[in-house]
């Protein structure tokens, strides 16, 4: 029996272990002289997604600025990024970065414990004299992808691989099926969440699971190529996500949602160098980049918007707005050339727009606050499945 | 029809590195030797098959790709071996810590794979079946041949095997090997066939799920064929019916831990300890007890 307990307590361990993400902290080398920018990561550095792209992004800045230097700690668990924080001070850092929502708390109580440091969070609404916050949003881009989707399902089936049913999620969603509607009134969007940012096999079996039950186009929002990869091996059009991910699939990823952090970091970090940014005036700093800053891209691969393989049929494939029949491909491309300019007139989240049960969220007029989108808890028309969460009436 | 085809399809492919994995831990163990590494040899596994089939990006070659992964689970599984059996420490806790290794070495090795597709991707009813035939041939060896025999008193009562001038240490050492190998080849599966690239992590506890799998099929190889369709059918169907089924989404994502703890307690309940070789997890020393 005692055998059994240990096996017990020892699977435990390894099961926690694993839920964790424990790895051992990499540091970069480090100089001194330079300002020193450092970075918490939630997850590997190599998971192809959201790390991924943040340390790609940290490796532009370091080439861009001859000035600074970097350092990093990567799979620290969310909630326990205070002694990884307290090491970086130890260690110098006069920026840091962390890099994901679940460190909001812990980045304010340090802000507050080191208010000689300057720090920024990602995906978060915290402010303080010292911390400020920024995120490279994709809601625009998911739109423009829902087009593609919309115009590409023969099925009128699209899949969606959602990873937590948190605000960032439900807006990227809901506005990825608003595109799909507005090519495609009569599609649906089905969505099956993983409750993992990062899990190869989840994210294979989910969508194995929306192939199974029909849809014809799938998009992941998990860090991994693995639902890239699912759609390759059923030859059913997808999108690149956080990073191109064109090579695992030339000839089905369509398009995708491209991000561009060393936008932000280079801003950021420019202007704590030359004093802009000090100790004392962050707390009304929030970077909320678009597709206008370049921070998000709408692309299958780093400046490919389309897959040239499917451009003649969205070309030939037709929507209305404002009762008039256009070309999805044209669509597609003025929208993006809108909302890259100065001063964007469209906006996917313009109302009016009702959720899926009907009730008015946006009213006429009237476009959703970023407070707003950071808070979404409804979802759009068009999406089927359970979404956690959703506000009942 | 055509939908139970599908999820006994995707029972199958979920199935088949548990299999794979659990059968190894079903030979080190019937001889006596706990090994919880198989996480971390599935890692090692994983990132040597892909490392050599991806071959610099031209694609190499795939069976030298699968006889890497092997090698290098069955040279993590030695490392256990030579601290358990021959310095005779504590094998839950060597077992954790190759778990960490493992995973750890493979994460900062594989650092230059990240990333890159594998387009020279084996196909995946080899691996399947050839797990389903091992499962059998195993459990024919283990209950009929002399090695079985062997394998089986050495687990049972090593003094006893070495009154029968039968080499404990030795059987032991190549059962934890074998072990070791057909985790690396489950990494294989994993990284080459199942989703064809290299990710730190990307083993993300299967690994685990193969060593609970061991005590739900009471270390019984054809058994394990059962249950490995069992696990890859709940797991599936966890997406399947999500959406489907008035039980809500967070319920879904529990799912593996919580099958992990109901098999526990099931193979309690059926007082499985009965079926568990009798010296499993303890050290051997000639001449003592």
């Amino acid at each position: 029996m005692k055998k059994y307990i240990t096996i017990g307590l020892a699977l435990t361990a390894g099961l926690t272990a694993v839920a964790l993400q424990t790895s051992p902290a990499q540091a970069q080398s480090m100089t001194s002289g330079k300002l020193k920018a450092c970075f918490i990561y939630v997850g590997p550095t190599g998971d192809i997604g959201w790390t991924y792209a943040h340390d790609q992004a940290r490796l532009a800045a370091v080439k861009a600025l001859p000035w600074l230097d970097t350092k990093y700690v990567e799979s620290v668990p969310e909630g326990q990024a205070l002694p990884a924080i307290d090491r970086l001070v130890a260690d110098k850092c006069q920026v840091i970065f962390t890099t994901s929502f679940g460190y909001m708390d812990d980045t304010l109580a340090a802000a507050k414990k080191y208010p000689n440091v300057i720090f920024a969070h990602a995906a978060g609404y915290k402010r303080n004299a010292n911390m400020a916050t920024y995120m490279a949003d994709f809601y625009q881009v998911f739109y423009l992808n829902g087009l593609v989707a919309g115009a590409l399902t023969k099925s009128g089936k699209v899949g969606f691989v959602g990873t937590y049913p948190i605000p960032e999620l439900k807006r990227h969603l809901s506005a990825f099926a608003l595109g799909v509607l507005a090519a495609n009134p009569k599609a649906e969007v089905d969505v099956k969440w993983l409750n993992s940012w990062f899990d190869p096999a989840k994210t294979r079996e989910a969508s194995e699971a929306l192939l199974s039950e029909g849809s014809d186009v799938l998009t992941s929002s998990e860090d991994s190529a693995t639902g890239v990869q699912t759609a390759a091996a059923k030859k059913v059009p997808t999108f690149s996500h956080y990073n191109s991910m064109y090579k695992f699939s030339p000839d089905y990823v369509v398009s995708g949602h491209i991000v561009h952090w060393d936008k932000i970091y280079i801003d950021f970090l420019t202007k704590v160098h030359n004093g802009t940014y000090t100790t004392k005036n962050l707390v009304n700093v929030d970077y909320w980049w678009l597709l206008n800053k370049g921070a998000v891209e709408m692309g299958a691969d780093n400046g490919v918007a389309i897959n040239p393989k499917y451009v003649a049929q969205l070309k030939a494939a037709k929507m209305t707005v404002a009762g008039k029949s256009v070309s999805v491909y044209d669509r597609l491309m003025q929208l993006t050339a809108d909302m890259k300019s100065a001063k964007p007139t469209f906006d996917p989240y313009a109302g009016p727009i009702k959720d899926r049960k009907g009730v008015l969220r946006v009213p006429a007029g009237k476009t959703m606050s970023i407070a707003d989108l950071n808070n979404m808890a409804w979802v759009a028309p068009g999406v089927k499945g359970d979404v956690a969460d959703e506000p009942k009436k | 029809m055509h939908e139970l085809l599908d999820a006994l399809f995707r029972a199958l492919a979920f199935g088949t590195p548990l299999l794979l994995a659990s059968l190894g831990a079903i030979v080190n163990e019937r001889a006596g030797v706990v090994n919880l590494g198989v996480e971390g040899m599935m890692a090692l596994g994983a990132l040597s098959g892909f490392a050599v089939a991806y071959g610099g990006g031209m694609g190499g070659n795939l069976w030298l790709a699968i006889l890497a992964a092997m090698a290098a689970g069955a040279a993590a599984a030695l490392l256990h071996a030579f601290v358990t059996i021959t310095m005779r420490a504590n094998q839950f806790v060597s077992g954790l810590a190759l778990t960490l290794l493992g995973l750890g070495v493979a994460g900062l090795l594989g650092k230059k794979f990240e990333g890159f597709p594998l387009f020279n991707q084996p196909p995946q009813w080899p691996f399947t079946a050839g797990a389903i035939v091992l499962a059998l041939v195993l459990a024919f060896v283990l209950q009929s041949t002399r090695l079985g025999l062997t394998l089986r008193s050495i687990g049972e009562n090593p003094a006893a095997a070495d009154v029968l001038g039968l080499n404990v240490t030795l059987f032991r050492y190549l059962a934890v090997a074998f072990g070791g190998a057909l985790a690396g080849l489950a990494g294989a599966y994993l990284s080459l066939v199942y989703r064809p690239s290299w990710t730190d992590g990307m083993t993300a506890g299967l690994g685990w799920i193969a060593v609970a799998l061991v005590i739900f099929v009471g270390w019984s190889p054809v058994r394990a064929i059962f249950g490995a369709i069992f696990f890859g059918l709940l797991y599936y169907l966890q997406f399947r019916l999500q959406g489907q089924s008035p039980i809500p989404t967070e319920f879904f994502s529990a799912m593996p831990y919580l099958l992990v703890i109901v098999v526990l307690a099931i193979a309690g309940l059926r007082g499985q300890q009965g079926s568990a070789p009798e010296s499993l997890g303890l050290p051997y020393t000639r001449g003592e007890r």
